[in-house]
């Protein structure tokens, strides 16, 4: 059986990305050009949400790393060749100057489409035989469309730029200390802290014995300093004695387990996010992205300036949490609770295989929140149809910090988290976007 | 902070102080068997082999799915505890073929086949002498145009003609988002001599295998499907009530939602407690279930044991390629004649999946005293590194001991003889019932030695698409005598039936 090559060669792309397309040097308008453009982004990214939920590697921090990637390769394709962008060249860590544009005209649909179908091809190599044909499927299909009335030179032109510019990415990319993920992300052994107050295995599933990703933490981040200022306290002191703080705090998550009513059951299930059953939180909030880019008709290089915003902010929302996680190392609820308090105690959802604090999705979703905050202003309304197709009901929020603070508290409605993860995951995230916030995208 | 090394390998470990008897096996491929299960995207899943005696003479015939390329009916002409050695039979040569499971659907005394496909299915009127006809126009039998890769069969209450479920998976004409276009399942109920139209069974969600079991221990048989969760959206593991308009099994109910990449179901009474343990294969990860409702009542409620009890076979045991397995066909099945039923797994990378294991062992897993299992394809001969599908284990050779057969991807059939010298005693038992419903599917069978009571329900279904119609076999160990009842599907007992080592018992009313 011949095998999709996870990097498809310049020259194949290129042959098969123009053939049979209707060829003229005419000027086409440039609203039929900006519709095709936005056709060629938004398709890509519906997919990616797909394979980011069908690709076993995908746990939320490798998710939100791809989505700093192809998002920070949309906005660099476009930015080399419209003025009004500056580059995140000589902003964010380690990146160098992108490949500059011949001088010649280069149709930004077709940019994009270099970019992004080489980009999701290297990204998604490793994804199973669906999502390689669904990828190949694509590719022909936004071909047509990003062609459609462009010059035969214009459209290899620009597609060619388009993969140079997500090559030079991909290059990038690669001294991340992210790129290769085995076993699904659980190392093949590991050594627990020893001690109650800190992590054990929650699953029977067998390799989750050990956490996921314990060295995530150590990786490069894009805006965010190396040792930076986003650490947090310690968790509450361990503590068996009933009136200890901490056990008020796992008493909270047994009560409002015990309490939960219809409505807070259904959040916990619309934040719950899943790996491998969702996009994941990053997925959820680029999802959302995407709804508002429908709504409003946001024009491509927004969209493409926001999604790299928001990817960035993601990951490196992750790599700090995850520094966090392994410095504090804390026991989730379910054994403390079982140990304490309860042993046939069953919290609403899957305990997530890593250590409790900070809370993962409290600390992106701030961060996510902040920067679009900061973007788009503090009471953009919006509606979250993320999970329709799951069957859950759409949710509407006023605003992006109010849908992070749902999300934070969907965790202690779930029962995953203590109060302390949640609430301090918040103000890192926040933490985290300030920085990213600083980063210009403008001229 | 002080660091304690965990045990993260909780692998079925090979080590043999205090374990079970260990098999034997040879391998004995080639020797006729020769059809590859073929084909691209479509057959991913699917290459199945149904085992049953096609021309009466008590030896397992095999037909195995060819994919895209032709099916592959087989005699048996092994000699008695001899090679195994099958003979190509014309006919039944049909492609698209995806998996097949015998049964006796006109309760003719012929077993019949339902042949599962992309495209039509057929069902296949046995004829004797393993010839076939196709039956769908004479039984009013609709199969079809999907992409089927589960089944499965019973007589409901009062039913002289069985149901069938026939499970189905994507919609094959999505290219570019395929995910979330899972299609209907279908039941085929009773309508006089033949089949009423397909009733959907929505919603479904890709399935990858189906059984129906008296889960309950209540003479109610409701249908387990096993779903593959690449593919659906809002989905998760089924149990449907068989009702005239059946129904789900709700969390109100007491069901429990599991979501996982379901590829296989095997059932068995591991504990004789009346109620089966279901192993449910997937990728990086498998479920031993033991039903663990609350005090006092039955609910459809199960705990994982499969990590607690060395089951897990989430990655190759021997090899060196560590990445997590990819699991098909399990079937509980005695191998050593212990008295315990072992655990055999089929497994094999989908396609070219870098993050799963491409050199991944299929699994036998024997069954300690304990409950938890040991290791032993290796040790026994029966290692194998090819892209398995399907299977079988069964008494090709009629020795009393059982053999193992694997359908693989691309690649022929391999068969292992068993070959263990002195094994543990064995009998057998087949059903027979006037009238309808002849092999008494959903019965009940009871073996009870000094060595403890053995219970297994009689299903067809279940596996990856891979089912077999055939006496069923239990190992005694060294008693010197066993005892034999059946609790038929109306839920009647026999007497009990006092059976020497060597036996095969017919039970028939």
């Amino acid at each position: 059986m011949a095998r999709t090559p996870a990097f498809p060669s310049r020259r194949s792309f290129l042959q098969g990305g123009l053939a049979g397309v209707a060829l003229t040097a005419l000027p086409l308008p440039a609203s039929a050009t900006a519709r095709r453009a936005e056709q060629v982004l938004g398709q890509w990214y519906q997919l990616l949400l797909e394979l980011i939920r069908h690709t076993a590697t995908y746990s939320p921090p490798v998710a939100a790393r791809s989505f700093a990637y192809l998002g920070v390769t949309a906005f660099e394709a476009l930015a080399t060749g419209n003025p009004a962008l500056r580059s995140l060249s000589g902003q964010v860590r380690d990146l160098a100057p992108l490949p500059a544009r011949e001088a010649a005209p280069h149709d930004e649909a077709c940019v994009l489409q270099g970019a992004l179908t080489h980009a999701m091809a290297a990204y998604f190599g490793n994804t199973g035989p669906t999502g390689q044909r669904a990828m190949q499927a694509m590719e022909k299909r936004l071909s047509t469309v990003a062609m459609e009335g462009v010059g035969q030179d214009v459209a290899a032109r620009s597609v060619a730029h388009g993969l140079a510019v997500s090559q030079a990415i991909l290059d990038w990319s690669a001294g991340d200390g992210g790129a290769v993920i085995e076993n699904m992300g659980f190392p093949m052994s590991y050594a627990l802290t020893e001690g109650p107050a800190h992590w054990v295995p929650t699953s029977t599933v067998a390799v989750q014995q050990a956490p996921l990703l314990p060295t995530w933490g150590q990786n490069r981040t894009f805006a965010i300093p190396e040792t930076g200022p986003c650490g947090l306290p310690p968790p509450l002191a361990y503590s068996e004695d009933p009136a200890s703080d901490f056990y008020a705090q796992a008493k909270e998550v047994y009560d409002t387990s015990k309490a939960l009513t219809d409505e807070q059951k259904l959040i916990a299930r619309f934040w719950s996010d899943d790996p491998m059953l969702s996009p994941t939180p990053p997925g959820h909030w680029v999802s959302i992205l995407l709804q508002i880019f429908d709504r409003d008709g946001t024009p491509v290089d927004r969209q493409a300036e926001l999604l790299a915003l928001l990817g960035m902010t993601i990951s490196d929302a992750f790599v700090q949490c995850w520094r966090s996680k392994f410095e504090h190392d804390l026991l989730r609820p379910v054994t403390y609770i079982r140990r304490v308090i309860d042993p046939k105690w069953e919290p609403l959802l899957n305990t997530p295989p890593f250590p409790e604090y900070p809370s993962g999705h409290s600390t992106q979703s701030a961060a996510a929140a902040t920067v679009l905050e900061g973007l788009l202003g503090q009471d953009f309304a919006f509606d979250d149809a993320t999970h329709a197709d799951e069957g859950l009901p759409t949710r509407h929020f006023d605003g992006f910090w109010q849908a992070a603070e749902e999300a934070a508290l969907s965790r202690m409605y779930g029962g995953i988290h203590f109060r302390a993860a949640n609430e301090n995951g918040l103000a890192q995230g926040k933490c985290v976007a300030a920085h990213v916030l600083e980063l210009k995208t403008r001229a | 902070m002080r660091k304690s090394l965990l045990p993260l390998l909780a692998l079925a470990s090979p080590v043999w102080a205090d374990d079970p008897a260990l098999p034997q096996y040879v391998e004995e491929t080639g020797h006729g068997l020769a059809t590859p299960y073929q084909g691209e995207w479509q057959y991913m899943v699917g290459g199945g082999a149904a085992v049953f005696d096609c021309d009466a003479d008590a030896r397992p015939d095999v037909f195995i799915a060819g994919g895209e390329g032709p099916a592959g009916l087989y005699r048996n002409v092994s000699e008695p505890a001899g090679p195994l050695r099958f003979a190509p039979v014309e006919g039944l040569s049909e492609t698209a073929v995806t998996g097949a499971y015998p049964l006796d659907i006109d309760s003719d005394g012929l077993t019949d086949l339902a042949v599962l496909r992309v495209g039509e299915n057929h069902l296949m009127r046995g004829l004797g002498d393993c010839r076939f006809e196709n039956a769908n126009a004479a039984w009013g039998f609709d199969g079809g145009d999907a992409w089927s890769t589960a089944f499965a069969a019973t007589w409901e209450a009062g039913q002289d003609w069985p149901t069938l479920a026939v499970g189905n998976y994507i919609d094959r004409k999505e290219e570019a988002f395929p995910w979330g276009s899972c299609t209907d399942n279908w039941l085929h109920r009773p309508e006089g001599r033949g089949f009423a139209p397909p009733l959907p069974l929505t919603p479904s969600f890709c399935a990858l295998s189906m059984v129906f079991s008296d889960w309950s221990n209540s003479g109610s048989r409701d249908l387990r499907v096993s779903n593959d969760r690449e593919y659906y959206k809002g989905g998760q593991e089924q149990l449907w009530h068989m009702e005239a308009a059946p129904r789900l099994w709700s969390d109100k109910e007491g069901w429990k939602r599991l979501r996982i990449w379901g590829m296989g179901i095997a059932a068995r009474d591991l504990d004789a407690d009346g109620f089966n343990e279901f192993f449910l294969t997937s990728m990086a990860d498998n479920k031993l279930q033991v039903l663990n409702p609350p005090a006092g009542k039955t609910l459809p409620q199960y705990a994982d044991q499969a990590f607690k009890r060395g089951a897990t076979a989430h990655r190759p045991f021997t090899g060196g390629d560590l990445r997590p397995s990819t699991a098909w066909h399990a079937q509980f099945e005695d191998v050593n004649n212990d008295g315990r039923a072992d655990l055999f797994v089929v497994k094999g990378n989908v396609h070219a999946m870098p993050d799963f294991a491409q050199k991944d062992p299929n699994n036998l897993m024997l069954q300690r005293a304990d409950g938890t299992f040991v290791e032993a394809a290796e040790v026994s001969g029966a290692l194998s590194f090819a892209n398995g599908r399907g299977g079988a284990v069964a008494d090709f050779n009629a020795d009393g001991k059982l053999d193992l057969l694997v359908v693989n991807r691309w690649e022929p059939p391999q068969v292992w003889r068993n070959s263990t010298q002195d094994p543990g005693g064995f009998v057998t038992v087949t059903l027979r019932q006037a009238g309808t419903n002849r092999d008494a599917i959903g019965a009940w069978v009871e073996v009870r030695t000094e060595g403890g009571l053995q219970r297994r329900e009689i299903t067809v279904g279940g596996g990856h698409m891979s089912g077999q119609l055939l006496p069923w076999h239990f190992g005694i160990g060294a008693a010197e005598m066993a005892e034999v009842r059946v609790i038929w599907p109306d839920g009647s007992a026999s007497d009990w039936v006092q059976a020497q080592p060597g036996t095969a018992v017919l039970l028939e009313r």
